[in-house]
């Protein structure tokens, strides 16, 4: 038995100074990265808030289904939404399984080598080169040496090359979260890497690949430079409400080029006319982000193991 | 009696690291072997060598032959064909992300059974025989990997039965699962050890010696000695390293 001085229960829950300091330590951390968190969704919601109040004027179907007028001062923005439509889907086609697949081949079947590790380096530097060089590459390769002329296709393309590496990173983090153990039990059944891929792999990680690309829709959607010398114009009238109205190989408005150029090239706009334009934008990013979320969410509830 | 399996200078290393150093043995058909060794003696190495997963290790380099039925290993040309003749059971269960039922067809597709009434009747036997059909037969189609542990390696056990292999490879499968269902297994194993050759590597000494014919044991990669059960266990095998280590004295 021990005959030290005994430990009252009252002492034992008596707060000591390291205990004090510790429980203020915790509070003081909490309210401060609560307010750098805050710090960083204000400015977003102040921007969206401002567009929405300055554009809801002008802000109605006939404004997203009409060309812009007179000299484009006026109207909607019709020709440039679609536009932008068009450029983000053919991109999208091309960059989505290429990336996909070059991914698969990376992190499937390649074995450590020199081709493997300059590949895996080239993906990581490409994804960092600024867009107005992938803007020159584009001109200098499918807008000249290919023939394409400026052109949706041209454009489109430069965006793939733009997108691809960032899809390839997103895919290959996506197959890496499946535990190699799946692929070795497969392996000892006798399956090859492909059946393994097939049936195993891919239906668990397609959540994850399907988010990198969509997050890609935002980028394409957004960039400028890569498509003002490409194949995006200032002004081109379409057919209005028509999908089909752009052929791929001739130019297209896009929102991005078209905000730019109301907002500093033409001399009195219709007021709103520009965040009207902007919150177009934003919102389309916002809500194939969104459906990103939903669709990551669902796969996850169906997550197998 | 007849070889199934001659392994014959058998070196394999992980880039500098030697893994197994010139081992030479044979396996008798419809025998069960037991391997025994400590840790890094090279067990699980020498199963990946004889179902030629050894392959998918990009550092691992090997010399030597491993005959199966006469037939040199390295010259056969269809590698899956070569794998679904042996069964191989790891130390951790693994279901698949898949349900109960394409867990168990999973290596029968993958080599082109198509027939519905076929793969029922399979599934339903290696349930069977891996001793967990009772318990699973009314959910066929939950997920493998929501069962418990111990039913997940049964689970693989079935798995590995599902190829019908001449070969079966056990590493340590009773790592994960309890003493009662341990029991039904190697009940399981004696069974079918008529149908076919059992390779047994195991921690448990004991398991060893309740259930195989003859029992090799190996140490850093070099194989001690090799003998029926019998002598392993007895007051005097051929080497004292195999004494101590059988009866738990070792180091």
């Amino acid at each position: 038995m021990n005959t030290d001085t005994p430990v009252s229960p009252q002492d034992m829950f008596t707060e000591t100074p390291i205990d004090r300091r510790k429980r203020l330590t915790e509070s003081v951390m909490r309210v401060f990265l609560l307010i750098v968190t805050s710090v960083m969704i204000i400015p977003l919601l102040l921007i969206i808030g401002y567009l929405l109040y300055k554009a809801i004027p002008v802000l109605s179907f006939e404004f997203l289904f009409s060309n812009p007028r007179d000299n484009m001062r006026a109207g909607g923005i019709w020709a440039p939404f679609l536009g932008t439509i068009y450029l983000v889907v053919v991109s999208l086609l091309v960059s989505a399984p290429i990336g996909v697949f070059a991914a698969v081949y990376l992190n499937e079947y390649a074995r450590e080598s020199w081709f493997t590790r300059v590949t895996n380096l080239a993906v990581v530097n490409l994804a960092g080169v600024p867009s107005i060089v992938h803007a020159l590459f584009g001109v200098g390769a499918f807008v000249l040496f290919a023939g394409l002329g400026e052109s949706i296709l041209a454009a489109s393309l430069t965006l793939a090359i733009m997108t691809l590496p960032v899809i390839i990173a997103s895919t290959t983090e996506a197959l890496k979260a499946v535990p190699m153990s799946f692929r070795e039990a497969c392996w000892n059944l006798g399956a090859t890497r492909w059946q393994t891929i097939r049936r195993i792999v891919i239906p668990n990680s397609i959540s994850g690949i399907l988010t990198g690309v969509i997050l890609q829709v935002s980028r394409a959607a957004g960039e400028t430079a890569p498509i003002m010398f490409t194949g995006a114009v200032f002004y081109k009238a379409i057919a209005e409400g028509n999908l089909f109205a752009y052929n791929i190989i001739e130019q297209c408005m896009a929102l991005s080029l078209h905000l730019f150029t109301i907002s500093t090239q033409v001399p009195d706009v219709t007021e709103g006319t520009p965040h009207g334009t902007a919150i177009v934008l934003v919102g389309s990013v916002l809500l194939v982000n969104a459906t990103a979320i939903v669709l990551r969410v669902y796969l996850r509830t169906r997550k197998k193991w | 009696m007849k070889n199934k399996i001659e392994i014959s200078g058998l070196e394999v290393s992980y880039g500098d690291k030697p893994a197994l150093n010139r081992v030479s043995f044979d396996v008798h058909e419809n025998e069960i072997l037991g391997i025994i060794g400590p840790a890094q003696s090279g067990k699980t190495t020498l199963l990946k060598v004889i179902n030629r997963t050894l392959e998918f290790v990009p550092e691992a380099s090997m010399d030597g032959t491993v005959k199966l039925d006469g037939v040199d290993i390295s010259t056969i040309g269809d590698v899956y064909g070569l794998r679904r003749r042996i069964g191989m059971v790891l130390p951790l269960p693994v279901g698949l992300p898949l349900s109960i039922y394409d867990n168990v067809a999973f290596a029968p597709r993958a080599a082109g059974l198509r027939s519905k009434s076929q793969l029922d009747e399979l599934v339903e036997r290696c349930l069977q025989q891996a001793a967990l059909w009772d318990e699973v037969k009314d959910r066929l189609d939950t997920l493998g990997t929501k069962l418990s542990g111990g039913q997940q390696q049964r689970l693989t056990i079935a798995r590995a039965l599902s190829h019908e292999p001449e070969v079966l490879c056990l590493d340590e499968f009773s790592i994960a699962i309890d003493p009662v269902t341990t029991m039904r297994i190697e009940d399981v194993l004696k069974t079918l050890q008529k149908e076919m050759t059992i390779l047994l590597v195991t921690n448990l000494v004991q398991q060893a010696k309740r259930l195989a014919t003859r029992t090799a044991f190996l140490l850093n990669g070099d194989l001690v000695e090799i003998d029926s059960t019998d002598v392993i266990f007895s007051d005097k095998p051929t080497h004292q390293a195999t004494y101590d280590y059988v009866n738990g004295t070792f180091g």
